[in-house]
């Protein structure tokens, strides 16, 4: 299987272990991923409350770029998969395509025909894949929490491969890597990640509940498939540590990475050695 | 009042869902018109469901739900001035929920869209616009540049242990990164933002 990959503007920065293990694991489980030539940001979760069409038309470029390339697309970041799923089903809206292929033109870009899917990485790891033959080094007695966030699965009919309220692909995932998952209330919650700049206190706030529930259940990590989500989690975690004076000393890892550990790749070349909270205490854990 | 124009479908009425004397398809049309999914807003039933899961409802001066029929009485000025649109993380919760199809959380992207054409001004739409504006300079967003064109000096300091264990780790070049062609890329999208 190949797919066209695209990688987003945080997997090439602050997300950029997500972005190593998304590829080695890939490589391991023989799904090739060809980086989408020539790609721009999606748009965010933002720049569709500015101008819908800007928006639409931020994230349908992409989609026609890998249209060309005659490739699904694949994304892991979960804000660039849920934007460009979206622009895929107004490219298939008659009112919505019209407008937006307008605009392509206009940058010199043709939509085609030709059918692609927008995957998450996610997806195609449990829904397409079986991992279980391929682990070498079971994570027995590592006790994670799988944190899903908003636009991973949500709204069903972009998404449409797990429940949109209480998702178990991620569970599912980590199970089979020999994980042990701990019942995660809050796996759907929002952590507040578009507002975290403009309405900084009530993002903590959000964030907090998170850690708050997730240490409470003895969890020795959080495990998502968000950048965004782990801006706030990992990247904030000192500032909210401060804010509210507490203590979580939590790492915060993308389940590519403990896929990676499992499947018996070094952590180094997961990227482990990129976090910010460092994850010392989870590969003590296991032996590292 | 006389009331006109029901309208129903096998016995089931598709519009004017609960107080139909006082709906306005004005402002009801200007969220359909400004694009995506946020049509089906004369279904609401004002149930609640969407408010009951809402991520930031406890800090809403206007619930989701209100927010709705907000829009379906044409009470622009109301959902204008609410701070529910700054405080939506746009986390689809409620659109999840909703057991009429109504999409609140596009509904409410759909407001904040023609709110700030309108000149609504706050810390968010800055925050939005400058987002928006940088993506349209080069094509890939460069985030120092819009913490510093956000937050000014002060921002930048505030980050700066990050952003140098971000720089030490590898994960932030001090240079942005850029798309082929930016400037048919700016070009075009400056174009719709002005329409
Ligand atoms: S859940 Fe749907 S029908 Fe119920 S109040 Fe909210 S928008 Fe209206
Ligand atoms: S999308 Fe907005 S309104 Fe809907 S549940 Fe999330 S925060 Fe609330």
């Amino acid at each position: 299987m190949k797919y066209s990959y695209y990688p987003g503007c945080s997997l090439h920065t602050t997300a950029k272990e997500f972005d190593m293990s998304t590829k080695v694991v890939m490589t391991e489980l023989g799904i090739e991923l060809k980086e989408l030539h020539d790609w721009s940001c999606c748009g965010g979760s933002v720049a569709a409350g500015v101008s819908h069409d800007v928006g639409m038309a931020m994230a349908a470029r992409n989609v026609a770029l890998a249209q060309k390339e005659n490739l699904d697309l694949l994304a892991s970041c979960s804000g660039c998969y849920n934007k460009s799923a979206r622009a895929l089903k107004a490219l298939d809206t008659e009112a919505e395509k019209e407008r937006i292929t307008a605009i392509l033109s206009e940058m010199g870009i043709s939509v085609s025909d030709c059918n692609i899917r927008v995957r998450n990485v996610v997806d195609v790891l449990a829904n397409d894949l079986d991992i279980s033959p391929h682990i070498k080094k079971p994570l027995t007695g590592l006790k994670v929490a799988c944190y899903y966030g908003c636009l991973l699965t949500r709204p069903a009919d972009i998404t449409g491969w797990d429940s949109p309220v209480f998702p178990m692909s991620m569970d599912k995932l980590a199970q089979a890597c020999g994980a042990e998952v701990v019942d995660f209330r809050s796996k759907t919650k929002c952590c507040g990640g578009p507002i975290l700049v403009s309405k900084q206190e009530v993002a903590f706030e959000l964030t907090k509940k998170l850690l708050d529930e997730a240490k409470s259940l003895g969890a020795d990590c959080i495990v998502l498939a968000c950048p965004l989500c782990s801006t706030n989690l990992e990247l904030r975690q000192p500032d909210i540590e401060k804010n509210y004076n507490v203590s979580y000393n939590l790492p915060i890892l993308y389940i590519t990475e403990i896929i990676g550990l499992a499947l018996g790749i070094k952590p180094g070349k997961l990227g482990l050695n990129k976090h910010i909270v460092s994850p010392k205490t989870v590969l003590n854990k296991l032996g590292f | 009042m006389a009331v006109k124009n029901k309208k129903f479908l096998f016995g089931l009425k598709v519009d004017r869902q609960l107080d139909g004397d006082k709906m306005n398809r004005e402002f009801l049309d200007k969220v359909i018109a400004e694009g995506g999914e946020g049509a089906a807003i004369a279904a609401c039933m004002q149930c609640g469901t969407c408010s009951g899961g809402c991520t930031n409802i406890d800090l809403m001066d206007m619930s989701p739900r209100t927010l709705v029929l907000m829009v379906q009485r044409g009470e622009w000025e109301k959902v204008l001035k609410s701070n529910a649109l700054w405080l939506c993380t746009s986390c689809y919760i409620c659109t999840s929920r909703c057991p009429r199809g109504v999409r609140p959380a596009d509904v409410i992207e759909a407001v904040k869209a023609i709110g700030i054409r309108q000149g609504v001004e706050n810390d968010s739409t800055k925050f939005n616009q400058i987002f928006v504006e940088l993506v349209e300079k080069r094509g890939i967003l460069f985030e120092p540049e819009l913490m510093q064109k956000y937050g000014g000096l002060q921002a930048m300091l505030a980050q700066a242990k990050l952003g140098i264990q971000l720089t030490l780790k590898g994960k932030m070049s001090p240079l942005p990164a850029k798309i082929k062609d930016p400037k048919k890329f700016s070009e075009a999208l400056e174009k719709v933002g002005k329409q």
